[in-house]
């Protein structure tokens, strides 16, 4: 175990240890461009050189590994002047048209050059002209003047996509990252090359010139397009959702997500329905909340006996909403079919991408198991004797033969987001909230349970399904009620055994696997979050 | 709140008695009135809408966008005018111009005049001295909102070239 001096303090790690981490450890910001904590190292930027006494010349820090009696120091004079160079010579060649540049405002060689460097360029001779907007793939654009060469992406694509698409060609000053001949940077998590490039050399083609991004808020949640669950950053304008980027979170998705689910937000934003309609006479006309619900309420009761009534789940209720539903159709409307919808399996991979398309079939499978809530495949619907259906959610890929049966059903109550197959089936439309507009958690595949946050605010006639559950619940005399998804999920953690022990306010940004939780069983909600925006 | 006591002066016996004093006034009317019609020279009052005033020369009017040397907006839809706008009163929809020298132009390039506080932080921050407000025009009225609204196309008639070299001199 050596012990060396970083900037006076001391410190003693595991050798092997590399001068970054170990300085890492100490609180000790070390600048770097090529390093990478998901990919190799290969110390070819110079950004983290630091003096040692070990060495007659600075070394790089993500590199180096500490020895015992090793004296660092991270700022010096000298450490200050080679940074000082490894910024000029980086940018010698750099176009710095950061106003058109997408990466301004995150840029890494920003960032640096304002806090390590600050001096005017001393080249008097024209700059090499290199590859300008040229389109690698299908989300990705390569400007190959701003490119520093760190080789993250060639590096992310061997090592994590495990594709080879990109190299470093030609030599010195006329090196540029490109694709193989005859390839295209077409990788499922090709996307994410965008992301950890620290310039603006790799820029994302669907993200191109929409907004910049010191306008946008953010806002942390959890992508939905399959049970993986990543983490992610929405970020949003003007109360829309401009894009989704990843974030790191070692229980789920390490550093990255597929290029899928990045794109998927924009599917959300088209034909959407935010105001409730019925259908009476053979015409839809809109009317209010409240009068929808209380049409819902008296289409389960004309149906004559909750055995005429069916339901249909959905994987992408979130663990609050799911919980208010077990509740109802075992409480209040104890008696109905249940049946299971959710989007069909699809193709997986061995790097994130998961086979079931659903984000929460997990969690809603446990809840409703703890409840003894027993659901159908909806593929197995059958409308015979049924008279009243309530669906919530649109995200079900059903068979044709499926939606004939339920379009066969007298009194169709639907609870969902968008113009669609499901919106014209109802005779009752309830608009939903979206992952997006709504606080909660959902499970993935690997029970850990994390929570999604209200990013935008949704239009005040859209509800969440546990809304909707409990305003029937209540109208059919059951006392269900609760405050805020804080409240809901502290009853999940009190009922469901395999979320025994969590806790809201300790979901924190990285969730909480099954089995992780601190909390004995039978405390109260009273640390959660008091702030939560109330289901109600 | 200071209180100012004004002592006025004891009035004449020409004042007290009013119809003089009335009778003056008159007169200066009248003598003002004769000089208007007979002799134009030093008349206090600007004739407005046939005379104006000259604005001074850093006075802030309605905004132009400059050309580039083929007409086109010199605009590159950075949005660092609308970023240091304390109004937030520019829109811009930024785009592909699918030309590897200019790559991004407005689409659309909107100033709200009715929130618009002509403070010129959007000239300040403006790296391609695309955006100026020395058109020396003022607001005009109009009977909607809507035509407050100044748009890419206004914006650009205002405009011309601009005298500035992109890249500097050296280029």
């Amino acid at each position: 175990m050596p012990t060396l001096k970083i900037d006076g303090q001391e410190i003693t790690v595991d050798r092997g240890t590399t001068i970054l981490q170990a300085a890492a450890q100490l609180g000790v910001q070390i600048p770097t461009f090529c390093y990478h904590p998901g990919l190799s190292i290969a110390a070819n930027c110079r950004m983290c050189l630091v003096d040692t006494n070990k060495a007659p010349k600075p070394l790089p820090a993500c590199h180096a590994q500490v020895m015992d009696g090793m004296e660092v120091w991270t700022n010096n004079e000298k450490v200050q002047r080679t940074r000082k160079a490894v910024l000029e010579f980086i940018l010698l060649n750099h176009p710095v048209d950061c106003p058109i540049c997408d990466q301004a405002g995150e840029c890494v060689l920003q960032d640096h050059y304002f806090k390590y460097s600050a001096q005017p360029s001393r080249l008097f001779h024209r700059k090499r002209h290199k590859a300008k907007a040229k389109i690698l793939g299908p989300n990705v654009i390569l400007d190959a003047e701003r490119c520093i060469l760190c080789t993250r992406c060639v590096r992310f694509c061997d090592e994590v996509a495990k594709s080879s698409q990109l190299t470093v060609v030609n030599r010195g000053e006329k090196s540029e990252i490109t694709t193989f001949p005859g390839k295209q940077l077409d990788n499922p998590y090709a996307a994410n090359t965008v992301d950890i490039c620290p310039v603006g050399a790799l820029t994302s083609r669907d993200f191109r010139f929409r907004t910049r991004v010191w306008m946008l808020s953010t806002e942390r949640g959890v992508c939905p397009e399959c049970s993986r669950g990543c983490s992610i950053r929405v970020d949003t304008f003007e109360n829309t959702v401009r894009r989704y980027k990843p974030v790191h979170n070692p229980k789920v998705n390490d550093w990255w997500m597929c290029d899928a689910g990045r794109a998927s937000f924009r599917g959300y934003l088209e034909d959407r329905v935010e105001g409730p309609t019925i259908v009476a006479d053979g015409k839809r006309r809109a009317v209010a909340t409240a009068k929808a619900v209380e049409d819902a309420a008296k289409a389960i009761q004309a149906a004559g006996g909750h055995g005429k009534v069916a339901l249909v789940a959905s994987p992408w209720l979130t663990n609050e909403d799911a919980y208010v539903l077990g509740r109802l159709v075992t409480g209040a409307l104890a008696g109905v079919k249940v049946y299971m919808g959710g989007r069909a399996a699809g193709a997986g991979d061995d790097i994130l991408i998961q086979p079931d398309k659903n984000p929460n079939r997990k969690g809603v499978d446990a809840i409703f198991a703890a409840l003894g809530v027993k659901a159908a495949d909806l593929s197995s619907f059958d409308a015979k004797g049924i008279e009243t259906v309530f669906v919530f959610g649109d995200n079900h890929d059903a068979s044709p033969a499926t939606l004939e049966a339920l379009a066969a059903v007298p009194w169709r109550i639907v609870a969902g987001t968008k113009m669609g197959p499901w919106w014209q089936l109802a005779t009752t439309f309830l608009p939903l909230r979206l992952h997006w507009e709504k606080d909660g958690t959902y499970t993935n595949f690997d029970g850990v349970v994390q929570r999604i946050r209200r990013a935008v605010k949704a239009a005040p006639t859209c509800k969440s399904e546990g809304w909707y559950a409990m305003k029937l619940a209540q109208s059919f005399g059951d006392a269900l009620a609760f405050d805020a998804p804080a409240d809901i999920f502290a009853a999940v953690a009190g009922s469901v055994p395999e979320f025994a022990g969590l806790a809201w306010s300790d979901l924190g940004d990285h969730g909480l696997r099954f089995g992780e939780g601190s909390v004995p069983a039978g405390a109260d909600a009273a640390s959660a979050e008091p702030q939560m925006e109330a289901t109600t | 709140m200071a209180t100012i006591q004004v002592t006025r002066g004891e009035l004449s016996l020409a004042e007290k008695l009013y119809i003089p004093e009335v009778m003056r006034g008159v007169a200066i009317t009248t003598r003002q009135l004769v000089k208007n019609v007979f002799g134009r020279k030093d008349i206090a009052t600007r004739q407005y809408p046939d005379v104006k005033k000259p604005y001074p020369e850093r006075f802030r009017g309605r905004h132009r966008l400059t050309w580039r040397d083929d007409g086109s907006v010199r605009c590159v839809a950075c949005m660092l005018c609308s970023t240091a706008c304390p109004a937030n009163c520019i829109h811009i929809v930024a785009g592909d111009k699918g030309d590897n020298t200019v790559e991004k132009y407005p689409v659309s390039f909107e100033i709200d005049l009715l929130v618009c506080v002509y403070c010129g932080f959007c000239e300040e921050a403006c790296p391609c001295d695309a955006i100026r407000m020395d058109s020396g025009k003022h607001p005009m009225p109009s009977f909607s909102r809507d035509k407050q609204r100044i748009r890419k196309v206004q914006l650009l008639e205002e405009g011309q070239p601009s005298t500035s070299h992109p890249g500097g001199l050296g280029n």
